[in-house]
């Protein structure tokens, strides 16, 4: 492993791995280039024999005509909206029954943490049917209700609140409760502060999984003013068939935020994911 | 405090009543939307699959069909028994490469290697971009007359190919790009099991002369079960759920070569409304998922004791 760094087979070997993470890292980045690329081209263009690799003039009015064509603004502001409604419910309610099982003795507290435990397995497409059933039946079809109530708790996210805080002493909490702390109180004061860095990581995941969500909103919402991401970049499927480059365009206004974002948070991110995979 | 294994006896106190009150404030909501949003659905869906039903007439007139929707699912849906066909290779597809994939470039970046957090990122992009953003994506990569693959091909002088509208490639694209869009996410995971063996253990192993390989073999390899298993069976689950890469690349088509289970249940559903038959399905995938994720688990842990 040691040996002599600038021996030919040493520096050989180190060519070869430079070598294979760049094609695999080409292969990573290419088709978001060729979709950044394709976007700024025309109609013809695209449909060239022999094909043309780059626009003979960047077409950047192919972005204003998209944004005439769709509320590129609104699809924005309903994302981020229910997104973020749906991350603060689940941390909220992940955190206040992970506590509760964590560190209450109740009856029933085993019965229910089974219940929790089985519930975490079930995938999504066994419930689905119902759970529009049910949103249909209150009348929540085609609203914003119906699109995040359904995923305001989560299983998974009480599991590992569960697992983060059975780490928190008990004398923490004894000794807040010896100055006066009511229950709520050493809830919020003590124990939310301990264990950031999990709910930080429960809420990038719960966070990525609502923003990149399809099939749900497919189902619930039918008016193009409630549409989220998923569902505008849906839409332009069929608007602009035969647009490819404005179609790439839309799709590039859908995508390239959020992945800025992730690069500027990677380390963030990624350390998180890499935390809960390791704990599953 | 003597509790039997499920319930804890009511405290005497009123300070611990108190404080039992409190647990059950906050497991109140939780607790209640898990039962409306999942287990009740569960059960439901159940009840449903042994019916015929449209969701349209009332939950309490829905003929009875018992076992009907299962048998005819399994013995007369061509489409049904093509599309489990297809997501058992999808899956096994994906999660053959994705686990070798993964492992060998979280070794590649577990090495001395200048760079790691650049070259994280870039595989890692993928990952958190929605699967459908990709699909309408690698349609336009893989197309049949415009796509930028094609034209690659075409311009080394090889035969156009059909990709996703090609009977025989459609699956094999589309298990392509599901290696594409989540290798990233298994070479992290990888890549924190590796950074978690101790180095110590190598030292030992180099001292009693193994070499890079047997180092592998025997230190790596039975180290890192725990997060194999972890990898394959999210992997495994994941992949047989898959939708929204299938919905928006091929439908399903061409004659149902790349139709998926959860695509089939979903028409099912929602464009013919047999509720039913559809709840059938989802119990059929759903035992299935069971099943192969209690064999992994088995398999791959037994061996990590056996080493």
């Amino acid at each position: 492993m040691s040996k002599d760094e600038h021996s030919l087979p040493q520096s050989a070997a180190r060519a070869l791995k430079y070598l294979v993470l760049a094609g695999g890292a080409f292969l990573m980045v290419f088709p978001f280039v060729w979709m950044m690329i394709a976007s700024v081209m025309t109609a013809g263009e695209i449909q060239m024999r022999p094909p043309v690799w780059l626009p003979a003039q960047p077409q950047f009015d192919n972005y204003s005509e998209l944004a005439r064509s769709i509320p590129i603004g609104r699809l924005y502001f309903n994302s981020l909206f229910t997104s973020g409604i749906i991350v603060l419910g689940v941390l909220l309610s992940s955190s206040l029954a992970g506590f509760a099982f964590a560190k209450y003795r109740f009856p029933g507290r085993e019965l229910l943490f089974y219940l929790i435990l089985a519930t975490m397995m079930i995938p999504f497409f066994v419930t689905l049917i119902p759970v529009f059933f049910i949103v249909r039946q209150l009348g929540w079809i085609d609203t914003y209700q119906g699109l995040v109530v359904p995923g305001l708790a989560s299983a998974y996210g009480i599991f590992l609140m569960r697992q983060f805080m059975v780490t928190v002493p008990d004398e923490l909490l004894d000794a807040a409760r010896i100055d006066g702390a009511s229950e709520p109180m050493i809830y919020w004061r003590i124990v939310i502060p301990l264990v950031k860095p999990a709910l930080a990581t429960l809420g990038t995941f719960t966070f990525i999984g609502a923003w990149n969500n399809f099939l749900w909103p497919l189902l619930v919402l039918n008016s193009r003013e409630l549409f989220t991401l998923p569902l505008g970049i849906n839409s332009l499927r069929s608007l602009y068939a035969d647009n490819t480059n404005l179609l790439m365009a839309g799709t590039a206004v859908a995508v390239v935020p959020m992945l800025l974002l992730f690069v500027f948070l990677q380390r963030y991110f990624i350390k998180g994911i890499a935390l809960t995979g390791l704990k599953g | 405090m003597k509790s039997s294994w499920w319930m804890p006896d009511i405290p005497k106190s009123a300070v611990l009543r108190r404080r039992m009150f409190w647990a059950y404030v906050f497991v109140a909501a939780p607790v209640v939307a898990l039962l409306v949003f999942l287990a009740g659905p569960i059960l439901f869906s159940g009840w449903v699959s042994l019916h015929r039903w449209d969701m349209l007439s009332p939950v309490g007139d829905m003929p009875w069909r018992g076992l009907q929707n299962y048998v005819f699912l399994l013995t007369r849906d061509t489409i049904f028994i093509k599309a489990l066909g297809n997501t058992f290779l999808f899956a096994i597809g994906g999660v053959g490469a994705n686990t070798i994939l993964g492992l060998g470039f979280a070794l590649l970046l577990n090495s001395r290697i200048r760079g790691r957090t650049v070259w994280r990122v870039l595989y890692f992009m993928p990952v958190i971009t929605a699967p459908l953003a990709l699909a309408v994506m690698f349609s336009f990569i893989f197309d049949r007359n415009y796509g930028v693959v094609n034209n690659v091909i075409t311009a080394l002088g090889l035969p156009r190919q059909p990709f996703l509208s090609g009977p025989h490639q459609a699956l094999m694209t589309l298990i392509f790009i599901a290696i594409y869009q989540y290798v990233g996410y298994y070479i992290v995971i990888f890549l924190a099991g590796l950074q978690g063996i101790p180095q110590d253990y190598y030292d030992a192993a180099q001292v009693d002369g193994a070499g890079n390989w047997q180092a592998f073999r025997f230190v790596t390899l039975p180290l890192l079960r725990p997060v194999m298993l972890f990898v394959v069976v999210t992997n495994t689950i994941g992949a047989l759920q898959v939708f929204d890469l299938v919905f928006a690349t091929t439908g399903g088509a061409p004659a149902n070569s790349s139709m998926t289970v959860v695509l089939h249940m979903y028409n099912t559903a929602f464009k013919f409304s047999r509720m039913g038959r559809a709840s059938a399905m989802a119990f059929i995938l759903f035992a299935i998922i069971m099943l192969i994720t209690v064999m992994q688990v088995r398999l791959l842990r037994d061996r990590a004791y056996q080493d």
